[in-house]
């Protein structure tokens, strides 16, 4: 009982950096219909970056989130300007092929600045743990699910009750009807692809203390994300929060019934599972399709 | 409107002639590519023999399976339109059966390599089958999750691929005279194979309905393509020589790990190969492989390979995309294209032939025959989106022979029954019966029945030429017909007799996306009229077109009513219903409140609170 609680609040608080990381996913798929396949390589990017900050300065790697967030919101809009906005009126496919090709790209310029070895931050409370009875929890864990949770509501907030936030909403639902009420689709969707990154870049600082990493780490990663928003319903944000849970329970679980060797493979079940039994994830809609393409 | 092509449409007459599509451009080009493609076919041949090189032998293999993985690949992505970031994953996967195969049941490699190939068809047909809903975004992150599941299994399977510690097969039994040619030329046999099925099928039924599954699949759906099963059959077809090879593959590097075998980077090479040859074309994926494997010894030698190699072929895959998303063949075809065609004027402005505004008052629409039988039933169908009830209980009939209109108010449901009929959405409650029968299948099988649909915003196959669009639908399905030419000349012949019915039959060859919207239409008409359908349902025939365009619908609609089709037709122009169609059929908040002929409905005050709501009784009527 003790060894499944324990798995159970991990597992939680693992999934509450899941949510923050797939939020960001879901985020420029809602809006933008693409696949961000390097959506895993920015975040092994900011692991590095909050490493390097660790390294140099000492700057623990929770408080690095300050410095990661506007630094990647910047890299990812200047990459959404240079790359994504010239083939935004292309098929889907093209989208899913230029990120998957920046995601190998940048796993290729993370071998060359930091070389293809495994990292990790270990700040000074890295091997201190909190205990609740007979449950250890580690502290470097239970702090980074509760930044990520912080980052995640004020996402939400920003979403909900900013004037960006119903343009990014508006844009999702209906682009041509935003532009009419005046919406700059393009640019809305150059901050959302931003915002997207910058939760990246917050998440994967919080990751860099959770797991060690390296250049090639991030195909693990994107294939959880994508197993995440799957389950959740691809584009819904309640719906990727709640399969980011799921996921982190069920890894945890996995680890601690099976072997740690098979938990990798849990977002590879989620995907084949929801995609024969429910191919619209837990949240998602499917919607009338005759009107919606021209 | 020519009294011939009538009469063929009207009886389905079939007759022979007509030309076969143009293929103007592959024609222009087949002197010199043919001689091209020969003199590399005999170089490549030729090669092992006259030099000893083992560097470039080595070079030739690697770049004939990524060859094979591209050719593959280009059957569900190139013609088929799934792309799949898992295309290295069958390499692997033959890899290890003839590794495992071979060292624990024995025998010679060989005879393990055709196993591999139908294990890895087998695989894809799985694969095809979960697929079939997912389309997509969805189908590609299938295929990562499929190609990182494999890589999973053979690292923690330990009893049966031995992990990360591999699997080694036995060395070659030949003389070492023969260096690596038994390796090379059973790659360059299986080329030719992939190669060969690549050619049949695009010049079968089996591509051109690919090739709709990738321009539309719920259109192609409705025009009689049984889609699941060209799918499965495509995952098949692309897995099959790629299993194959990967066993032979796997066999020459004598080394077979997780981390090799399923590496990610294979399926990129293999997508960059198909990418920059161009997709959908014969030669293509062939021409991008041994560009890609060049490239490939390149960033090893000069560059030092490991992130070398991924900077190289990550960017490469990103300027690709951005630059020649075309790829090398389809682009060097246009240019050269342009250059022939330079100076002349393109058909998309001509007038349409074929109209004659002769003078005539319309009949009005006459009374269905008391007798005539219904042909088409619907009882208590409904339909909800989430809270929404689009379609509450609607029941209503078609008489057999008559014109039946069927109108609401905006948001009335009028699509969603349309839907609902032909089969591209479930209801959730209530019963279609069409001549006679109960239908209740994939549209598909409603097409063959003799239900044809078009769709409120024209969905042509914008790809394909006009009259390819028209040859498209089908009437029946079995396996056989898979085999069939894409274009027949009968097919041929009967599709221009329908394009001179329309009055498009100049636009013959012109891509359908190229056609403007009431252009398009008339195309839409003349594709359902193919399927040769008993009831013709049309959405919104008039809507967004001109006005003479709408007189010549309404013509075409009488003649083909004159000659025994039955129409059911949603539409808002009402000048147009009231002197086309009786019964009229009238559809509120998802149920049929009306139904009656048009003087009849136009006075029904339940259908005029439907249309303008009760306040507008209330007011005194605007200058009365």
């Amino acid at each position: 009982m003790t060894e499944f609680l324990q798995a159970l609040i991990l597992g939680l608080l693992i999934g509450g950096v899941y949510a923050l990381l797939a939020s960001g996913l879901t985020l420029i798929f809602g809006v933008m219909n693409v696949i961000n396949i390097a959506h895993g390589a920015f975040l092994i990017l900011a692991a590095f970056v909050t490493w390097s900050l660790w390294r140099e300065t000492g700057l623990d790697p929770l408080a690095a989130i300050v410095v990661l967030t506007p630094l990647m919101f910047a890299f990812g809009w200047l990459l959404y300007n240079a790359t994504i906005r010239p083939i935004r009126r292309a098929p889907p496919a093209a989208s899913v092929l230029l990120t998957f090709g920046l995601a190998l790209f940048i796993e290729g310029l993370m071998g060359e600045i930091w070389g293809n070895t495994s990292h990790s931050v270990r700040p000074g409370y890295f091997t201190e743990s909190f205990q609740i009875g007979e449950i250890f929890l580690p502290k470097a864990q239970v702090y980074g699910g509760l930044v990520a949770i912080c980052v995640l509501a004020s996402l939400y907030l920003v979403l909900t009750r900013s004037w960006l936030g119903r343009a990014i909403r508006a844009s999702a639902v209906n682009p041509q009807g935003a532009e009419l009420v005046g919406v700059k689709v393009a640019s809305v969707a150059a901050l959302t692809f931003a915002i997207g990154v910058a939760s990246a870049g917050a998440g994967g600082a919080i990751a860099s203390v959770l797991y060690p990493f390296l250049p090639g780490s991030h195909y693990q990663w994107i294939a959880r994300l994508l197993g995440i928003i799957v389950l959740g319903g691809m584009g819904s944000l309640p719906g990727a929060v709640i399969g980011a849970l799921c996921l982190g329970v069920a890894e945890l679980m996995t680890v601690t019934y099976i072997g740690p060797e098979w938990a990798t493979g849990v977002p590879y079940l989620f995907v084949f599972v929801v995609l024969l039994l429910r191919p619209q994830g837990i949240l998602g809609m499917r919607l009338r399709q005759d009107v919606a393409t021209a | 409107m020519t009294d011939a092509g009538a009469t063929a449409v009207a009886e389905g007459t079939l007759k022979g002639g007509g030309g076969s599509p143009s293929q103007a451009p592959s024609k222009a080009l087949r002197s010199p590519w043919t001689a091209v493609v020969a003199v590399a076919v005999l170089f490549l041949a030729a090669f092992p023999v006259l030099s000893d090189d083992l560097y470039y032998q080595n070079m030739f293999i690697l770049s004939m399976v990524f060859a094979i993985g591209a050719v593959g690949l280009n059957v569900i992505t190139g013609y088929a339109g799934y792309v799949s970031l898992g295309q290295g994953a069958f390499i692997g996967l033959g890899a290890y059966t003839l590794g495992i195969c071979v060292n624990d049941i024995g025998g010679s490699p060989w005879v393990w390599v055709p196993v591999a190939g139908l294990l890895a068809g087998a695989v894809a047909a799985l694969l095809g089958v979960v697929a079939m809903r997912a389309r997509g975004h969805a189908f590609v992150i299938l295929t990562i999750a499929f190609l990182f599941l494999l890589q999973l299994l053979a690292t923690n399977w330990d009893e049966l691929t031995n992990g990360t510690g591999g699997i080694t097969p036995p060395l070659p039994t030949w003389s070492v005279e023969y260096q690596n040619w038994p390796y090379y030329y059973s790659l360059m046999g299986l080329l030719a194979l992939s190669l060969l099925m690549s050619w049949w099928i695009r010049r079968t039924k089996f591509g051109m309905g690919l090739i709709a599954i990738r321009e539309d699949e719920d259109k192609a759906a409705t025009v009689g393509v049984s889609t699941p099963t060209y799918k499965i059959l495509a995952f098949a077809a692309s897995a099959v020589f790629v299993g194959m090879a990967g066993a032979i593959y796997g066999y020459y590097i004598a080394f077979i790990d997780p981390l090799g075998m399923f590496n990610i980077l294979l399926s990129v090479q293999i997508i960059l190969s198909l990418l920059i040859g161009g997709r959908a074309t014969l030669w293509g994926p062939v021409l991008g492989a041994f560009l890609i494997e060049w490239l490939n010894e390149t960033s090893n030698n000069e560059f030092g390979g490991g992130n070398a190699r991924l900077l190289i072929f990550g960017g490469l895959l990103t300027l690709v995309v951005l630059f020649l998303p075309q790829g090398i063949i389809p682009t060097v075809g246009g240019w050269i294209e342009r250059w022939r065609t330079r100076g002349k004027a393109g058909l998309a402005g001509e007038r349409l032939s074929g109209i004659d505004l002769r003078e005539r008052a319309a009949p009005a629409p006459a009374a269905p025959a008391a007798s005539a039988a219904p042909l088409l039933e619907v009882k208590g169908l409904e339909k909800r989106f989430g809270g929404v009830c689009a379609v509450d209980g609607a029941s209503f009939t078609v008489p057999e022979g008559s014109i039946t209109a069927l109108i609401g108010p905006n948001g009335s449901g009028k699509t969603t029954v349309f839907n609902l009929i032909g089969g591209t959405m479930a209801a959730q409650a209530g019963e279609v019966w069409f001549d006679g029968r109960r239908i209740d299948g994939p549209p598909w099988a409603r097409a063959h029945r003799g239900l044809g649909r078009t769709f409120q915003i024209t969905r042509l196959f914008g790809e394909m030429t006009v009259l390819e669009n028209v040859v498209a639908p089908l009437r029946e399905f079995h396996v056989g017909l898979l085999n069939a030419n894409a274009v027949s000349g009968r097919e041929a012949g009967r599709a221009e007799e329908l394009l001179d019915f329309v009055g498009m039959r100049k636009y013959r060859d012109v891509r359908a996306s190229a056609l403007s919207y009431g252009q398009q239409k008339l195309v839409e008409l003349a594709q359902i009229l193919m399927l040769d359908p008993k009831l013709i349902m049309l959405d919104e025939p008039a809507g967004g077109i001109n006005p003479t365009l709408i007189e010549r619908i309404g013509e075409m609609i009488r003649e083909l009513n004159s000659r025994g089709k039955t129409f059911l037709i949603v539409e808002h122009n009402m000048p147009f219903v009231l002197g086309l169609c009786n019964p009229v059929l009238v559809l509120a908040r998802g149920q049929t409140i009306a139904s009656g002929a048009p003087d009849e409905i136009q006075k029904d005050p339940k259908v005029l609170d439907a249309y303008l709501g009760e306040d507008f009784r209330l007011e005194q009527p605007v200058g009365a």
